[in-house]
């Protein structure tokens, strides 16, 4: 299920600003409270499949320590991508909601 | 223990070589990252967990040929329409050569040099319709994560698309080199011949290489299937 949300997750970890690679999955991972525990290897991937589709650009800095990173950032695209995912999750968010708040468990009486 | 990994993962990405050196880096990177912030002491485990957190480096490179794939697909949905742009330079370099030396055609010849010059336009026309349909249809086609059968539909029409673009295009160089050749057989031998032989190789290398591109693509979705499934 969160494959399936990976690229909404990875821009909403970028939308704080650019970042490279290993900042985005620790973005995952603070602002999801641990919860999101990928593989971490999947969101290179994603990022370049991101920015193949011009919803994330990206080019090389070099770090104090000399190191070279590649820092990706939300282009228009993407932010606007990111608005609408935002809008659709929060309409699917509440329908579940809404859904299980008025459910009742198996085998209850009517 | 992390250049072992990223050996692997290279290896993995061998299909694409300026690829495989850009995500080795990044990756190099964030396994460096991920064994410093380790709260353990000890660098070798440390750098074991980093790698086991990073995931099977097969299962990476199969995401990235996916993407790879794609971006292949696009850059052949481009080619076509350059490849299609170049044959149409060579053929009014050549129709402005034979303009500028009044190279005429004998009046037996323009019955069928007209015939071939109908079939030339309209196969050059069709494949110039089809290869922007195909372009438009592959850079509308979402990057999926997996090779899923969908995309594989999408990439077979695009194929198909690319094909029917080259034949036609194909043909039209055939009708080039007809009329050509009617041309020069017309002529007394001269380095004037130069221009209309080269354009023609031209015309004729042009739609080679689509041919070529177009088989490596269909062998690329083979071998990207083949990742996936190991």
């Amino acid at each position: 299920m969160l494959k399936g949300h990976l690229d909404m997750i990875v821009l909403a970890a970028l939308s704080a600003g650019p970042a490279h690679g290993y900042a985005v999955i620790e973005e995952i991972r603070r602002k999801s409270g641990e919860a999101f525990d990928l593989p971490e290897g999947t969101i290179y991937p994603a990022l370049h499949r991101l920015e193949q589709a011009g919803l994330l650009s990206s080019r090389w800095v070099t770090a104090p320590s000399g190191r070279r990173r590649r820092v990706y950032a939300l282009t228009r695209r993407g932010s606007r991508a990111l608005i609408e995912h935002r809008a659709v999750w929060q309409q699917f968010s509440e329908a579940i909601g809404g859904l299980l708040a008025g459910a009742r468990p198996q085998g209850s009486p009517a | 223990m992390i250049a072992d990994y990223l050996d692997r993962l290279a290896g993995a990405l061998s299909f694409d070589r300026s690829l495989a050196r850009r995500v080795r880096e990044e990756i190099e990177g964030h396994l460096q990252d991920a064994a410093a912030a380790d709260p353990t002491a000890d660098r070798l485990e440390a750098e074991r967990r980093a790698i086991a957190q990073c995931g099977d480096p097969r299962a990476i490179a199969a995401e990235f040929a996916v993407i790879a794939l794609a971006r292949r697909s696009r850059r052949l949905g481009i080619g076509v329409l350059v490849a299609i742009a170049g044959v149409l330079l060579a053929m009014k370099a050549r129709v402005a050569w034979y303009g500028a030396l009044q190279w005429a055609l004998c009046d037996d010849v323009k019955p069928l040099a007209a015939v071939v010059g109908s079939i030339d336009a309209y196969a050059f026309l069709a494949s110039v319709i089809v290869a922007v349909v195909g372009s438009v249809y592959v850079s509308g086609c979402a990057i999926p994560s997996r090779l899923h059968p969908e995309y594989c539909r999408q990439l077979r029409r695009f194929r198909q698309l690319c094909t029917v673009a080259t034949g036609a295009l194909v043909l039209s160089v055939i009708s080039d080199a007809v009329l050509t050749i009617i041309r020069l057989l017309a002529t007394d031998a001269s380095p004037a011949f130069f221009v209309p032989i080269v354009s023609l190789a031209f015309e004729i290398a042009a739609a080679g290489l689509l041919i070529a591109v177009i088989r490596d693509l269909a062998q690329r979705t083979n071998s990207t299937a083949t990742l996936q499934r190991t």
